[in-house]
């Protein structure tokens, strides 16, 4: 028996012991404070991005023009140590410092950042936030005549992006933006190391766009940020160590920083209690109204919950009768209890909107006050569209993506509310993300459950959905009152009166027309022991700016890590 | 046995065929679009996309995929990971399900192995009822139950194991053994029904009488005839434990392959589905010819033709 059991054996234990020394972490000396986040790194292209713990890394790795202060978010000076702006609000002058530097050594001009913005241009660098540089005069232009192969060329110098010199970038825009330096510390706009990527370059004529994206690995990956990258395994982590030629190396206190890779925040909340995570990107949901609770009892003191820059709606399909009635959408609207949402499914701390650009997040914008709940006006509402008490009336569709468990039970809990207040039946369509996004985006429904967490500090990252021809409008949703109002604030360069025009904006969606029904606004935040860890600032657009998280000294003195020190179990 | 070789490399060749033809029209079958998400880019970039992954013509990409697959070992690139190819991938997350896999296995061996022999020896008695509950226990019990529950008792009451994660051999405890549970009771149940066969054969009585001690007469003499079905069942359990560590591995947070295989399909990233899927095909292949030719050297009654 001992024979025959002897070869399966030693086969066995070899295979494994391989496998655990091919994929095991490599040891590092010193502290290593991990990070841990939902999902993948999905790609550390700068132009590619759209992922949330993507951005997050590559805030870490690069520096735009400007970075974000890291209490107030407010951009400052980051490569570019001043910059100027032309009256009319169009031209912009930056000047970089001399002594930024790339993790090889290069110095950072300002051709680095011509080279990524016109690269980003190309359709063939797939970057999916192009259209926030389209903001620069000539470059929607410039993209347009690329997409089309055999239509006239459109020369880059009619772009207005200019290196004058190595330390000198003029952008000219199209029209003032009054949030335009707001987007300087997002990625789309990091400047790229032309040198080290010339390995990975096209062959064939695409000059710009289709690099092999080797060049986003390591030890071939160079940034001009507080980190470089030293490691990236799949589905495991991304290590990250000091950049040592950045030019505020003396603020980066970490000597290793590792952003784990969990499939689910339940796992990565086991992690974090049992210590081997020292922050976790956000809190678990099945767990959360437990921790909540016992931080209001004073039991932990680790949970950093914000409310966050998005907000959760109702997607109204207005092509679709009886939704192309504004009455109709009104009703359904004015039919939901948000409070019952907020208080008895989500109980995280949400707050229950009747707007949609999440009130008080952005500094100088007044949201208009929406309408709050209440039946007797949207029986009314029904009855004036042709419905009384919801006869005649066909049943509606209600999609919903299902990776979430919390958004069926919220559809659920809607289609109740409709059919107890109004007599209105709904039909709920669950979907895996895919296909619930590629249904969205078909018009493949008749109301869908939706969210969305803004990319700048401006109205407009939630205002330009509901615009004619918007392709993330997937309501359908066409006003020439709003997109007259739009324009006119796209065109004005005072600040006051534009938030002016776009709350004018707002209200004709949260009053008159409802192309979508605001239902909360989210809440979340990282968990962390404030003793063990410093450097993270808490904030409602949920960026952790990786350049100033550190141990704290006084507790690496005595490191006494336990779960009782995190807080109590759940 | 040259002639028996070629012939199976060309089934298996069929077989490769075969299942990779039926993959890519089951996802050409399934609903969603890899390339949408919460936000739309513009039209040209995801004109620009679909091109790059061949999805524009999508019965070319199938006939040139496999054809750059045999002459530039390039599986292609991924839809959802775009840093990454599918080799890397698959380079990446297939050693951690090996070594996750092996060591389930062996678990799997020794314990089935021993817990049948005890419930031959002792039949009837109160060892063989208790390992009858247990292997019942294991056939029936769905890995995520037990998982849940290994997870809960080790880690988070007790704190003994770590609760999941990938890297140091502590790690592997737990998941390796929730994993090995269905195979370790098959195996025990297979080891005694061998055994208690073998224990009343003619040999058998013979070394008692001529005076064996117990032990050896169960280790050594019908230990050795219970090698054969033990080795044919090894093949195919080695191919389930590799490509059936979905559950385990989402549980335990391990970055293997299994869970890797159905993200890619939730996703609908085509490139890597086809990957994994020829990668499990080509392994389970291996295996049952493996299994086919240890059973063949281990028991000269078998024939390979």
């Amino acid at each position: 028996m001992v024979r025959f059991l002897l070869w399966p054996t030693v086969f066995l234990l070899i295979l494994g012991f391989l496998g655990m020394v091919i994929t095991s972490p490599a040891s590092s000396t010193g502290q290593v404070l991990v990070f841990a986040a939902n999902g993948q790194i999905h790609t550390l292209d700068t132009a590619g991005m759209t992922w949330m713990q993507d951005i997050r890394a590559a805030m870490g790795l690069w520096e735009g023009l400007l970075e974000y202060a890291p209490k107030t978010l407010q951009p400052i000076a980051g490569i570019a140590k001043r910059w100027t702006v032309s009256p009319d609000g169009t031209k912009y002058t930056f000047y970089l410092r001399h002594t930024a530097r790339w993790s090889n050594g290069d110095p950072v001009t300002a051709r680095d950042f011509v080279f990524a913005w016109r690269r980003m241009l190309h359709p063939t660098a797939r970057a999916g936030y192009v259209t926030m540089l389209f903001h620069i005069k000539g470059a929607e232009a410039y993209f347009n005549a690329l997409t089309h192969v055999h239509g006239p060329r459109v020369p880059f110098s009619t772009v207005g992006i200019k290196a004058q010199g190595n330390y000198k970038l003029v952008v000219t825009l199209a029209r003032p933006c009054t949030y335009f330096l707001d987007l300087m510390p997002f990625p789309p706009f990091f400047p790229l190391n032309r040198r080290s990527m010339q390995p990975f370059a096209p062959r064939r004529g695409l000059r710009y766009g289709d690099y092999n994206l080797r060049w986003t690995h390591p030890p071939h990956l160079v940034t001009d940020g507080p980190y470089k990258l030293t490691q990236w395994r799949f589905g495991q982590y991304l290590q990250l160590e000091p950049n040592p030629y950045y030019w505020d190396r003396r603020a980066v206190r970490c000597g290793c920083l590792r952003l784990a890779t969990y499939s689910d925040n339940q796992s990565q909340f086991l992690a974090y209690h049992a210590g081997e995570v020292q922050i976790v990107s956000s809190v678990p949901a099945a767990l959360g109204p437990a921790l909540l609770r016992q931080q209001r009892e004073g039991l932990r003191l680790d949970m950093h919950a914000e409310l966050a820059f998005g907000t959760s709606f109702l997607n109204f399909n207005c092509d679709k009768a009886p939704l192309n009635d504004p009455r109709f959408r009104m009703a359904l609207a004015l039919a939901i209890n948000k409070t019952d949402l907020v208080r008895g499914i989500l109980r995280m701390g949400e707050k229950s909107v009747n707007v949609l650009v999440p009130p008080d997040t952005i500094a100088g914008y007044h949201s208009p006050k929406g309408l709050d709940e209440n039946v007797a006006l949207a029986k009314r509402l029904l009855a004036q569209a042709g419905y009384p008490n919801g006869h005649g009336l066909r049943q509606l569709s209600l999609l919903t993506d299902n990776d979430i468990s919390i958004n069926i039970l919220i559809a659920e809990a809607i289609a109740k509310m409709w059919k107890a207040n109004l007599g209105v039946r709904v039909r709920l369509v669950s979907e895996e993300s895919k296909t619930y996004y590629e249904d969205e985006v078909a018009g493949n429904f008749d109301i869908s459950r939706s969210n969305w967490f803004g990319d700048y500090d401006d109205p407009t990252t939630w205002l330009n959905l509901f615009r004619t021809g918007n392709s993330n409008n997937h309501c359908r949703f066409s006003d020439p009152k709003f997109d007259s109002l739009m324009r006119q604030a796209a065109l004005e360069a005072n600040a006051t009166r534009r938030f002016a025009l776009l709350q004018a904006a707002e209200r004709i969606l949260v009053d008159q027309q409802m192309p979508a029904a605001p239902l909360y606004q989210f809440s979340n935040g990282p968990i962390y022991n404030n003793q063990e860890v410093g450097g993270v600032y808490p904030n409602s657009r949920a960026i952790t700016l990786l350049k100033y998280v550190h141990f704290r000294r006084a507790w690496l003195a005595h490191r006494t890590h336990s779960p009782v020190a995190a807080g109590a179990a759940p | 046995m040259t002639k028996f070789m070629f012939s199976r490399l060309l089934q298996s060749a069929m077989v490769l065929w075969i299942v990779y033809t039926a993959t890519f029209w089951l996802l050409m079958a399934t609903p969603g679009n890899p390339f949408v998400g919460e936000k739309q880019p513009p039209p040209a970039v995801l004109h620009a996309l679909a091109k790059r992954y061949g999805l524009n013509h999508p019965w070319h990409a199938y006939w040139a995929y496999p054809w750059r697959a045999i002459t530039h070992g390039d599986l292609g690139p991924t839809i959802s990971y775009q840093s990454w190819t599918v080799l890397d991938i698959i380079r990446q997350t297939m050693p951690v399900s090996v070594a996750l896999g092996s060591m389930a296995l062996l678990l799997a061996l020794w314990i089935g192995v021993l817990l049948g022999t005890i419930s031959a020896v002792f039949k009837g008695r109160w060892p063989d009822a208790f390992t009858a509950a247990l292997s019942i226990a294991g056939i029936s019990v769905p890995s995520f139950v037990a998982g849940s529950m290994l997870l809960l008792f080790f880690s988070v009451y007790f704190s003994w194991l770590p609760p999941g994660g990938w890297g140091r051999f502590s790690q592997l405890i737990l998941p390796a053994f929730t994993l090995a549970l269905g195979f370790l009771a098959y195996i025990a149940r297979l080891t005694r029904s061998t055994m208690l066969d073998t224990l009343s054969a003619d040999f058998v009585r013979t070394a008692k009488a001529k005076g064996a001690s117990p032990l050896r007469v169960v280790a050594h003499h019908a230990g050795a005839n219970i090698a054969a079905p033990i080795l044919a069942y090894l093949g195919p359990a080695a191919a389930a434990i590799l490509t059936g560590s979905f559950v385990v591995e989402k549980i335990f947070d391990i970055p293997g392959m299994g869970q890797n295989f159905v993200n890619a399909c939730i996703n609908k990233d085509i490139p890597l589905v086809l990957g994994i899927t020829m990668v499990y095909t080509v392994l389970i292949v291996v295996f049952n010819l493996l299994v086919d030719v240890l059973c063949a050297r281990a028991d000269p009654r078998i024939a390979l033709r």
